[in-house]
């Protein structure tokens, strides 16, 4: 691959520019579901995308005694981070562009970007409102992290590879969601926790702390992290899909199949309560964790067993 | 034990402090007694739990009688034992605090303190409740001489510098919080997610009401009052038309009173649901939030279907009520209620049966019996610690008597129990509603009234959604009232909420605040302070203009 065609790709697909837009449709999605729950009309189809016009072209208000260079360079690295991510990721069902032994441990920790950089933002600033929510945040990867990465490394388990592409090829002919029901619920669950998406919003938690860690952020800065999310949110969902719903495959299927757990996530937010942060911990550690390596350990005896 | 029976043992156990005894009305003992007396005097009440402490009211007799009065009402079913304690008219006469026993009692204290210049000795919070930081000092509102345009022309003092926190986190929130719908600040001191300590300000949205109705006459009053409040508005125009009623001598018909509870009745619903959605959002439960609140446009439809009006309904007139409801009414009424009745029967269930809210509220924020009686909380506040404190059934007023109420308490006093004896206090009053359409007895709705009120005081108590409102209202035979105090039930439930959040988490602390029902602009009714020299009233184009240089020059 030239440098130029990985430039292009990086720009503008699969990564960049349409990976932003379908980010924006999904949460656009995600609004207008949540907003039907609620007995609300929602937003229109364009409303993510006027949303973030509005704020490029906001003043940035710059608040005092903070470190700059983490200021003004954590959003670009927040959203770099989940743009990188989605080269390795079968975005629309197509197969990733790049790909090498273990990409799927890098591209974890590419998405877990945002949420660190999100978190730094918090500990950078100097409302009480921010530091809480980083410290929140941070506390909140803590909890459902080694879970979704166990959820995530069954599907590769089962495959027998950790490259992202091997993976989606070997659930096109097996449907993990079947064989690792628990390790599909775990992973849903920890996308909405990796995205701070109710019940899992005390991060950003409005009746308590404002808006969490991001807020003294205006402007571009915070455009730049809601981009970084919206980016995330696709990413990630492609991710669960290929991986335990019948993997890579023909991009109108799978834009089906991202929907109906886009449809389920909705559901999910608009019924629940936002758990507290310790009861968030507690939840994760108590249930999720152990599950998630139940199954995985039942995963390497089998395999050994059959072997 | 009647109320006389209860006014025969008040004035028993206040014998060896009184100067002086008077029966006002058939329901009241007025007890002359010495400043320095007071502490003794109420211990005594309180620990002969003869009631509990309802208002300190206090009044400037003026120059002429060259004294101040404090009047500390205390309440045990109807009767009402007013201690009644003269101070010299002088700057800081002293009174000694009796907050020691009775906790609520610091909040009356600290509004005593900088509306009328009075020094309460060994008050727990001396500083400012609802007067601004930049009020001057020893300018007290509710003196004689003070009159309002004098606010315009006083020197501000400076605004004070915030306190140093010194190596405490503390956690701001308001008076501008996405918590807070109204403004009011509280400072958490927390450690990680827990809270170590609370302290509350208030008079954000002061307006000077007391002060207003002084210079209004009793006509106009009505209508200031009902705007005290934007939730329960109705109790602030019933109890005022009560009271002045109750000093006029006129008698209200009965078809006014059996409206005035049924409007009560709407109110209630509209005030509970509007409640239920609002804790819901704090818990971060949107969909409750917005399921809620489009019920509850069923009831303000009603409201506005009935009376003309969603939020302020102006159906109370001195004298008697505004809009008669007629048969044609009590269709769309039953209507409503079969609706709401199924509604509400659906919240009850989810409240006590969703276990992610369940988390959020079950054992949060619980209030044994005593504290809730210590306290000094009321309304459903109370009512879910076990207290059975009741306006309407304790000293029915208007049409209770005819169309009782029942009683709804729960005896587990956490956040939960408040959203259940809210929601079954609902279903209780549905009924009610229902009865009293079917039931509504003949005649006229309202009768003339007199311009003037002879002289004289009466207390006046209406049950508001949020508990107890009371009205101390002091004619002086004019055209105006010469004293109005008003003690809403948002005030005395606070000190609940102070104590309680101690050691609870961050993340309970909305809903805390939010279980109380708290209503901000009720507590908050006196004084606005325009600057002398460095606030201006701007036109529209002046605006204009200033805005168009201020964001100009930056191009």
């Amino acid at each position: 691959m030239t440098p130029l065609t990985a430039l292009l790709s990086i720009m503008f697909f699969p990564a960049g520019l349409t990976l932003i837009l379908s980010g924006m449709l999904y949460e656009w999605a995600d609004r207008k579901l949540v907003a039907r729950f609620q007995n609300r009309i929602g937003p229109r189809w364009f409303q993510p995308l006027a949303d973030t016009i509005k704020l490029l072209t906001k003043e940035e208000i710059k608040p005092q005694g903070l470190n700059y260079i983490l200021f003004y360079g954590l959003p670009i690295v927040a959203l770099t981070g989940a743009l990188t991510a989605a080269l390795y990721a079968p975005v629309l069902g197509l197969p990733p562009i790049y790909s090498f032994p273990g990409d799927l441990i890098v591209t974890l920790y590419l998405l877990s970007l945002l949420t660190m950089c999100t978190g730094l933002a918090g500990w950078n600033g100097s409302s009480r409102f921010s530091v809480i929510g980083a410290t929140r945040s941070f506390t909140q990867l803590f909890a459902y992290e080694a879970p979704f990465l166990l959820a995530l490394l069954g599907p590769a388990m089962a495959a027998n590879s950790w490259v992202i592409k091997d993976v989606g090829v070997y659930a096109q002919t097996h449907w993990m969601i079947f064989t690792q029901p628990v390790g599909f619920i775990i992973a849903l669950i920890g996308l909405m926790g990796k995205l701070e998406l109710p019940p899992f919003d005390a991060p950003e938690a409005e009746t308590e702390i404002v808006a969490g860690a991001l807020t003294e952020y205006s402007g571009r800065g915070l455009a730049l992290f809601h981009i970084g999310k919206s980016v995330e949110l696709v990413v990630a969902i492609s991710l669960v899909t290929a991986f335990y719903l019948g993997g890579i495959g023909n991009p109108f299927l799978f834009l089906l199949k991202t929907s109906v757990i886009l449809l389920m996530m909705a559901m999910l937010q608009s019924i629940l309560t936002r758990l507290r942060i310790d009861q968030t911990v507690g939840m994760w550690w108590r249930f999720g964790a152990l599950l998630a390596l139940l199954q995985f350990l039942v995963m390497v005896l089998l395999k050994g067993w059959l072997a | 034990m009647t109320t006389e029976a209860y006014l025969q043992r008040a004035g028993e156990i206040l014998a060896p402090f009184a100067k002086g005894t008077n029966n006002p009305e058939s329901n009241r003992l007025d007890v002359q007694i010495a400043a320095s007396d007071l502490p003794a005097a109420a211990s005594a009440l309180t620990d002969a739990s003869w009631g509990y402490l309802a208002a300190i009211t206090g009044m400037d007799h003026g120059a002429e009688a060259n004294e101040l009065e404090a009047l500390y009402h205390f309440c045990e079913g109807s009767a009402v034992t007013t201690l009644r304690v003269r101070l010299p008219r002088v700057d800081c006469p002293e009174i000694p605090s009796v907050s020691g026993m009775i906790p609520v009692a610091s909040f009356f204290e600290r509004e005593l303190g900088e509306m009328l210049g009075v020094t309460v000795v060994d008050t727990p919070d001396a500083s400012r409740l609802f007067l601004p930081d930049d009020w001057p000092d020893r300018v007290y509102p509710l003196r004689q001489g003070f009159k309002p345009e004098q606010a315009a022309s006083i020197q501000p003092n400076k605004t004070p510098e915030p306190s140093k926190a010194g190596n405490k986190f503390i956690v701001p929130i308001g008076p501008q919080h996405p918590a807070l719908k109204e403004p009011g600040h509280f400072e958490f001191t927390v450690d990680g997610e827990i809270i170590t300590g609370a302290r509350m300000r208030l008079g954000y949205v002061h307006r000077g009401i007391e002060k207003a109705t002084e210079e209004r006459n009793w006509i106009q009053n009505l209508y200031l009052l009902e705007r005290i409040c934007g939730i329960c508005s109705h109790t602030h125009t019933s109890a005022y038309s009560q009271g002045v009623e109750k000093l006029a001598q006129v008698e209200v018909p009965h078809r006014a009173l059996a409206i005035r509870e049924l409007v009560a009745g709407l109110e209630r619903i509209h005030s509970h649901l509007l409640w239920l959605g609002v804790v819901a959002h704090e818990a971060g439960f949107d969909t409750l939030f917005m399921y809620s609140w489009r019920d509850r446009e069923t009831v303000m439809n009603l409201l506005e279907e009935l009376t003309g009006n969603r939020v302020n309904y102006s159906i109370c007139v001195l004298g008697g009520v505004k809009h008669d409801i007629v048969a044609e009414h009590s269709a769309s009424i039953h209507k409503a209620l079969d609706f709401l009745e199924e509604r509400i029967r659906y919240y009850l269930d989810i409240v006590t049966s969703d276990t992610t809210f369940l988390q959020r509220t079950r054992g949060v924020g619980t209030m044994t019996h005593a504290e809730a009686i210590r306290f000094g909380a009321l309304g459903p506040t109370a009512r879910a610690s076990g207290v059975t404190r009741d306006i309407r059934l304790d000293a029915p007023y208007g049409a209770y008597k005819r169309f009782p109420v029942s009683l709804i308490t729960d005896e587990r006093g956490d956040l939960e129990a408040r959203f259940v004896v809210r929601m079954k206090e609902l279903l209780v009053t549905c009924f009610t509603i229902r009865t009293i359409v079917d039931n509504m007895p003949s005649g006229e709705i309202a009768v003339r009234f007199p311009r003037k009120i002879p002289a004289g005081e009466t207390v006046s108590r209406v049950e508001a959604p949020r508990g107890e409102a009371f009205y101390y209202i002091k004619s002086g035979g004019g055209e105006s009232p010469l004293r109005l105090h008003i003690r809403t039930p948002s005030l005395c439930n606070w000190t609940s909420v102070i104590n309680k959040a101690v050691g609870h988490q961050l993340a309970d602390a909305p809903m805390l605040i939010a279980g109380m029902d708290p209503c901000f602009s009720c507590n908050d009714r006196m004084v606005t302070v325009r600057r002398k020299d460095d606030m201006k009233t701007l036109s529209w184009s002046e605006l204009r203009e200033y805005g168009i240089k201020k964001y100009g020059q930056k191009k």
